[in-house]
């Protein structure tokens, strides 16, 4: 295993701009996770890793190796695709020991290491058997084999879970996590299943339009989000656009004047709340900022019910309150109240 | 009662789908099986010159083929020419199938009517078009000698070199069309996977493409080789007369010689070796990669 670093990567088609000026260290045995909607470039940047891809712009730094211009067979990164993509004529064992094959290690000496390999995903005994003869969850643990078997310097998982139903995705993922930190492997995986990705990540990288938006933890995402696109990304935010018409204040289009202690500087600018830290009822009372809202659409979705409100006739904002006992499902219509303490919001300037 | 409500509608369309067959079935039988049949019939029959045939349960002909230099030197000129083209097609047409298979070219549909369009030439027009370009005083000649390059012009027509460059240029587009659908159907990904572990092309190619690919190469192998066993048009025109193949020797028995029995067994003969010579690389190559 080996500490990876992605310098300055971009890629280009044309006048398109796939991934733009990508920057990302890994540290040895640590797990990323590159998150972003579809077309963010986070499966070109996975692939220029792989070296299926050759990157326009940039360098890629496996340990000590540059392996910017290495074919992918030199590359030593251990992939795992969504499809699998196992070798149908060869058996379990044949494609768990084909990378050993291709290092020229001797028959006798694959036999091993094919059922440390098989032992780890809890495959043992599945040798003989073909890939067609195995469910999608047991396919994808033999392709994790394979790429483990190599002994891979970084390994590379390309949306591996995406394939599998619910709850064998929750299975599934649990293993590789675990096998993940027992072996130690620098592994850097894409996904644009959120909840997968702060699940499993060590740390995580939102893109979006080929740009690195934001690199840090669960937390630091969540809590603070670098930019408008990150904090509608990672979890939900209450969006309120507005300006900042002196430090501390801010004015949403239709007048509200709202205290918030993250407004400096001045102009337009975009307010986002987190909808768990807004209050409603008598709570909303007490607090800096509250405001009279009307209910314009409840839904109920079990443990939490989703409340779309105005604050005045130009600010809707989302709010999530929890279905406690007693507790009663606002109706369209009705005015509750509903408030945020001044330190609750973060602002954004406004995006054109 | 309700349980067996739906049996008669199963039933029907299984009468059904046993009716649809009919017409192709009924069409192989009297089109096909019937005319080989008869002519497997006539093959036992004797030849009388002047009597026409003669009735009668003789392998004469077959042992004439059989104990005849000149006939075994055609039949194995014949098989020769098939693997040769074959083996050609196959080297030719692999890459330029994979290519079209893996295109991500808009064009792609056109690249393919390409690979058809020499399809578009009938046999004898093609053959007459490489008359005039390889023969003595033909446009590939006149270039050579033109530019100086040659003194003598290049005996391309009327050799075994004309009838390989013919029957290779109509296959390939057979080969190159069975081989693209198939690699079509085996995922990019999977050749990704060889390369991630460590294979190179070549070991890429050997031990992951080639061995999915081979149903498409057993096919395709197949028809270009049936196709060039049983070539008429092209080994007469390219290769002239003092060429023979199995194809137009089978002709020459039926509408020079007027000897149907002999006819007969030829072409029973080519059937065969036909028949064997692929059942046997079929075998041979299922054995070895399976």
């Amino acid at each position: 295993m080996a500490r990876l670093s992605i310098e300055h990567l971009r890629k280009t088609y044309g006048d398109l701009t796939v991934v733009d000026d990508v920057t990302i260290d890994i540290a040895d045995g640590e797990f990323l996770v590159l998150l972003g909607p579809s077309g963010c470039g986070k499966t070109t940047t996975l692939r220029m890793v792989a070296g299926f891809i050759a990157p326009s712009a940039g360098a890629i730094t496996i340990g000590e190796r540059s392996v910017t211009a290495l074919p992918p067979w030199k590359r030593n990164c251990g992939l795992v695709f969504q499809s699998y993509a196992l070798f149908p004529h060869m058996t379990v064992a044949e494609n768990v020991a084909f990378g050993l094959e291709m290092r020229k290690v001797s028959p006798a000496d694959r036999i091993p290491r094919v059922a440390e390999a098989l032992r780890l995903v809890q495959l043992a005994g599945f040798d003989e058997r073909y890939p067609r003869q195995l469910s999608g969850g047991q396919q994808q643990r033999v392709a994790l084999a394979r790429a483990l078997a190599m002994e891979p310097d970084v390994l590379l998982l390309d949306e591996p879970l995406s394939n599998l139903d619910a709850k064998l995705r929750q299975e599934v993922r649990v293993e590789i996590r675990d096998l993940q930190r027992k072996l130690g492997l620098t592994t850097i995986m894409v996904t644009h299943d959120q909840e997968e990705a702060l699940t499993m990540a060590d740390r995580l990288v939102v893109m979006e339009k080929g740009k690195v938006r934001q690199i840090g933890s669960q937390r630091e995402l969540y809590e603070k989000p670098a930019d408008r696109f990150v904090a509608g990304f990672i979890g939900r935010s209450a969006f309120l656009d507005g300006e900042i018409t002196a430090p501390g204040r801010f004015r949403t289009r239709g007048g509200v004047e709202i205290g918030c202690a993250a407004a400096t500087g001045t102009g337009a600018a975009t307010l986002a709340l987190r909808p768990e830290r807004i209050a409603v009822g008598g709570e909303a009372q007490g607090l800096h900022n509250h405001f009279q809202a009307r209910v314009e659409h409840a839904s109920y979705l079990g443990a939490i019910l989703d409340i779309d409100v105005s604050l005045s006739g130009h600010d809707r904002m989302l709010l999530q309150i929890p279905n406690k006992a007693g507790v009663a499902e606002p109706k369209p219509g009705e005015t509750i109240t509903i408030g945020w303490a001044e330190d609750a919001g973060l602002v954004y300037p406004r995006e054109a | 009662m309700s349980t067996t409500a739906p049996e008669p509608v199963a039933g029907a369309r299984t009468g059904l789908a046993g009716l649809l067959v009919v017409p192709a079935t009924l069409f192989v039988a009297i089109g096909l099986l019937g005319p080989i049949a008869i002519l497997f019939r006539y093959s036992l029959n004797q030849f009388i010159p002047g009597q026409f045939m003669v009735d009668g349960l003789t392998i004469e002909n077959y042992v004439k083929f059989f104990t005849d230099g000149y006939y075994l030197n055609v039949l194995a000129r014949t098989v020769r020419v098939a693997v040769v083209c074959t083996v050609a097609c196959l080297i030719m047409g692999f890459p330029l199938a994979y290519v079209l298979a893996r295109t991500q070219s808009r064009f792609k549909n056109l690249l393919i009517i390409a690979v058809v369009l020499p399809l578009f030439v009938g046999n004898a027009v093609r053959a007459a078009g490489w008359m005039t370009a390889f023969g003595s005083r033909g446009a590939l000649n006149a270039s050579l000698m033109g530019m100086g390059l040659i003194d003598q012009p290049l005996e391309i027509m009327f050799t075994e070199n004309a009838v390989l460059i013919g029957i290779i240029a109509v296959n390939l587009p057979f080969m190159v069309l069975t081989l693209q659908s198939v690699i079509e159907g085996i995922p990019r990904n999977v050749e990704e996977a060889a390369f991630s572990l460590g294979a190179g092309p070549a070991a890429m190619f050997r031990r992951v493409l080639w061995p999915l690919a081979l149903p498409g190469i057993l096919a395709g192998t197949i028809l270009t080789f049936i196709l060039a066993m049983n070539a008429y048009a092209t080994p007469v025109l390219l290769g002239g007369p003092r060429f023979q193949m199995m194809g137009p020797l089978v002709y020459g028995q039926f509408a020079q010689q007027n000897n149907w029995p002999f006819g007969g067994a030829i072409s029973f003969i080519l059937m065969t070796a036909t028949i064997i010579l692929t059942v046997a690389a079929h075998l041979i190559v299922q054995r070895r990669y399976r």
